[in-house]
């Protein structure tokens, strides 16, 4: 086994026992090689691996216990980021943070008719993701019984493997939230070419697909717009910590790597051009699993910084991480452009993680907005 | 008393001995209640290293005096042993004692008490002999004897074993011939904790010794040096054959490198360092420009602030994690406090550009005595950016920083090295006429 990602510095007892069993249901279950034949087209058995995840706790950190979920620390965003970092450490499949996003949702503010979908989602019978973004735009028409949507979500992690898709809209009510079965006629889900090889990515089309109105989630207007930032800063820090475990695994590959290439006659890392790099990426690693941690473990307390630390986890997380890829992408040398090097697995997953759930500029527009609006 | 005791400077009973801590608290509180300003609400200023103003000669002796009082009391030294002066208490006393400490301005004796209290004399507690630390720590506890770090050579700041100021044996006297530089506030001073050459023959490591150097010895010149933000903070002095004799020394003579370690961790702040208060929001000095210069109408000015409020807030949170790293790994502290120091390092001056870019023409040019004057938010960006590189420099370059992480945390080789396996002697010989052969 690996050893884990470390994204929080100290772990209870019960979290050590969870990370570690997870760490070795991932190698198991899907080790790079697997990971590599699904980006060459393998099918995957997702259902296998989630049953089999959900017995780990993994779907219900940020559920009600009554629905089969509950934290193993009492935290359950530190839990769920810890297992988020663990999982971009291993390029694992699935959409983590967006599924999360969807229990804690329907736990809090989901009705009766969502009771039996947060029971599968928990229970790893199905997967859900949240469409949050620039390019999702969706109208929404009701009547007293049904809502109407139309529009398009332009891209979501692994949407086609999801059974659901939570949706924002602006609704007669205003803004709404509506949970949309992606079996419903109407939905059409195309697969698309990504970047991000270890995860497929997915656009959806809406074309007047009618639900019943117990499909929306929440009351619309004002308290589903302050529900909207509570997702907006969970999937941030979600996301935040699978790029985190790319990091962290692509640092420590370049790490070996230095020690072990012989150049000039003596190991490269011992040269201090690139021991230097090194630090500094080593430096970047730390700063990132500081900022998540906190940001996590704020959240997850309903503390009055939650905010700022998760838009600063998502922003900071998302330059530096690309900025460590380049780095160590520079001490591999030619060896990181083969296809058989894992580094751009990496590449691919961190750059897909700084774009998704809002790009580091969107985030330090909120910050910014914040700071002006308080000062 | 009998009449065979030794005379002590101090009193043998101290009034806080054999308190509980609970009782240390309230004696604490008491004391500080009848004897210290309040802090403001809102006052959790701690100053940076090259924020120091002079402090003028009459208050700096009311500080000096304040200390007394409080070593008196049996506040000062609380952890430290009660045969030296020091209080003999428990690491909960001495949280008991920072937790009322915070609501009061203690007493405030600059740099130069940072230097005495947290890197100089626990320094000195590690290594002194049971004599030295006998004279020494009353004094220091008393505010009577403030230490300056007379550390680095004008030849010889981030290479620290490299230095050559020396002091020769002769006879039962040491004499020592050199110069020091950026002491900080050692014109406050009492004593100079000084690094010398003993021996020129042996690798460099191996030929060092500690010193206690009286500030106003015969011998020793000192001169004030006027910075880029217009302090005159360092100093530099100037030993001229200034005689001293072995109760001067620190530790054992030619071990110096090993009580070197051991100053090092405590300078960078691997003995206490603490996690900082946090308040939630921007920093008021990235709002004050925003607000002066208009910037919340400016993209560019936004995304600055931004980003300057993220790695603000990215550094409080390494912080944290530094700390707990430390506590589950005290063996490597030092190393991990490296990246406390590297962190600092590159992004104080990241941090001085973007107010910059915020405050364009603000922070180049600002009237006498308009709003715009020189206690402008543009005036600040400006001073920001001459102190920005003071932690990428100071204590060891961050180019040491990163050996140091990179050998002593991340495990990877050395250079080659040139210096250390022969007798120092040779290796300035040699390096006069370097041919980059390595030998």
């Amino acid at each position: 086994m690996t050893a884990p990602v470390g994204l929080v510095a100290t772990l209870t007892d019960e979290q050590e026992m969870l990370v570690d069993a997870s760490v070795r249901f991932m190698e198991a279950e899907l080790p790079v090689a697997a990971i590599r034949a699904a980006a060459d087209g393998s099918p995957r058995d997702d259902a296998g691996y989630r049953a089999a995840a959900a017995e780990l706790g993994w779907f219900g950190f940020l559920g009600a216990e009554a629905a089969g979920g509950g934290s193993v620390s009492g935290n359950g965003v530190v839990d769920a980021a810890v297992i988020a970092a663990e999982l971009g450490a291993r390029l694992q499949p699935g959409p983590y943070a967006g599924h999360s996003v969807v229990v804690d949702a329907l736990t809090r503010t989901g009705g009766p008719a969502h009771e039996p979908v947060l029971a599968d989602l928990v229970s790893g019978a199905a997967w859900a993701t949240w469409a949050f973004g620039d390019d999702t735009a969706c109208v929404l028409g009701a009547s007293r019984d049904s809502v109407r949507l139309d529009g398009h979500v332009a891209l979501a992690a692994e949407v086609g493997s999801c059974s659901h898709v939570l949706l924002g809209a602006s609704g007669p009510e205003g803004f709404t939230q509506v949970l949309v079965p992606l079996d419903a006629p109407g939905v059409t889900v195309r697969p698309l070419e990504s970047l991000d090889v270890s995860r497929r990515w997915g656009a959806v089309d809406l074309d007047g697909v009618t639900l019943p109105a117990d499909a929306i989630v929440g009351v619309p207007g004002a308290a589903t717009a302050a529900q909207l930032l509570r997702q907006v800063l969970l999937a941030a820090v979600l996301a935040a910590a699978d790029a985190v475990g790319a990091m962290h695994a692509d640092f420590e590959t370049a790490l070996q790597y230095a020690k072990d290439r012989i150049a000039f006659g003596r190991p490269i890392g011992s040269f201090q051009a690139l021991k230097h790099v090194i630090a500094d990426v080593s430096l970047s690693v730390e700063m990132a699993k500081g900022i998540v941690a906190e940001a996590a473990r704020a959240l997850g307390e309903d503390a009055a910084d939650a905010a700022e630390l998760a838009h600063a986890a998502k922003s900071f997380v998302g330059e530096h991480s690309v900025d460590v890829m380049h780095q160590c992408f520079q001490v591999f040398g030619g060896i990181g452009f083969t296809w058989e090097h894992d580094q751009h697995l990496y590449l691919r997953r961190m750059s897909a993680d700084a774009a998704m759930f809002g790009a580091p500029g969107w985030h330090r527009e909120q910050l910014v907005a914040t700071a002006e609006a308080v000062r | 008393m009998s009449a065979m005791s030794p005379i002590s400077p101090i009193s043998p009973i101290s009034p806080t001995t054999g308190m509980s801590v609970d009782e240390f608290r309230a004696a604490a509180r008491a004391w500080m209640e009848a004897n210290l300003p309040r802090r403001a609400e809102g006052d959790t200023e701690t100053r940076k290293p090259w924020d120091i103003k002079d402090v003028p000669p009459a208050e700096f002796a009311a500080q000096r005096a304040l200390q007394k009082r409080m070593y008196e009391s049996g506040f000062a030294g609380i952890t430290w042993p009660a045969e030296y002066g020091g209080q003999g208490l428990s690491a909960e006393h001495q949280r008991a004692f920072d937790e009322v400490a915070i609501e009061f301005r203690q007493p405030d004796l600059g740099t130069l008490g940072g230097t005495t209290f947290h890197v100089c004399a626990p320094t000195m507690l590690a290594h002194g002999s049971p004599e030295f630390l006998s004279v020494h720590v009353p004094r220091i506890l008393a505010g009577e004897e403030l230490v300056a770090q007379f550390f680095s050579d004008p030849d010889a700041g981030s290479d620290l074993a490299g230095v050559r100021t020396q002091a020769v044996r002769d006879g039962e006297r040491w004499i020592l011939n050199g110069s020091k530089i950026w002491s900080s506030g050692a014109y406050n001073a009492d004593i100079g904790m000084c690094l010398a050459r003993t021996n020129w023959d042996v690798p460099k490591h191996r030929g060092l010794t500690w010193f206690a150097v009286p500030v106003r010895a015969r011998g020793v010149t000192m001169e004030r040096i006027r910075q880029i933000n217009g302090n005159e903070e360092f100093c530099q002095e100037f030993f001229d054959d200034v005689e001293l004799t072995d109760a001067d020394v620190i530790g054992t003579v030619n071990d110096g490198w090993t009580v070197t370690q051991t100053m090092l961790l405590f300078e960078r702040g691997g003995g206490g360092m603490r996690p900082a208060t946090r308040t939630v929001g921007m920093k008021p000095d990235v709002v004050a420009l925003m607000d002066e210069v208009g910037g919340w109408d400016d993209l560019a000015a936004r995304d600055a602030a931004a980003r300057v409020h993220v790695d603000d807030l990215v550094r409080a949170a390494l912080g944290t994690r530094i700390v707990a790293a430390m506590r589950t790994d005290p063996m490597r502290a030092a190393s991990y406090a490296s990246y406390g120091k590297l962190a600092s390092g590159m992004f104080d001056p990241l941090r001085a550009n973007h107010m910059m870019r915020i405050a364009g023409n603000a922070a180049i040019a600002w009237g006498a005595a308009d709003a715009s004057g020189p206690d402008s938010a543009g005036a600040a960006a400006a001073l920001a950016l001459l102190n920005s590189r003071f932690m990428a420099i100071a204590g060891g370059t961050v180019q040491m920083q990163r050996n140091t992480i990179g050998e002593k945390v991340l495990g990877l080789p050395r250079e080659p090295s040139f210096d250390s396996g022969k007798p120092f002697r040779d290796v300035v010989r040699d390096a006069a006429h370097w041919s980059g052969k390595v030998s």
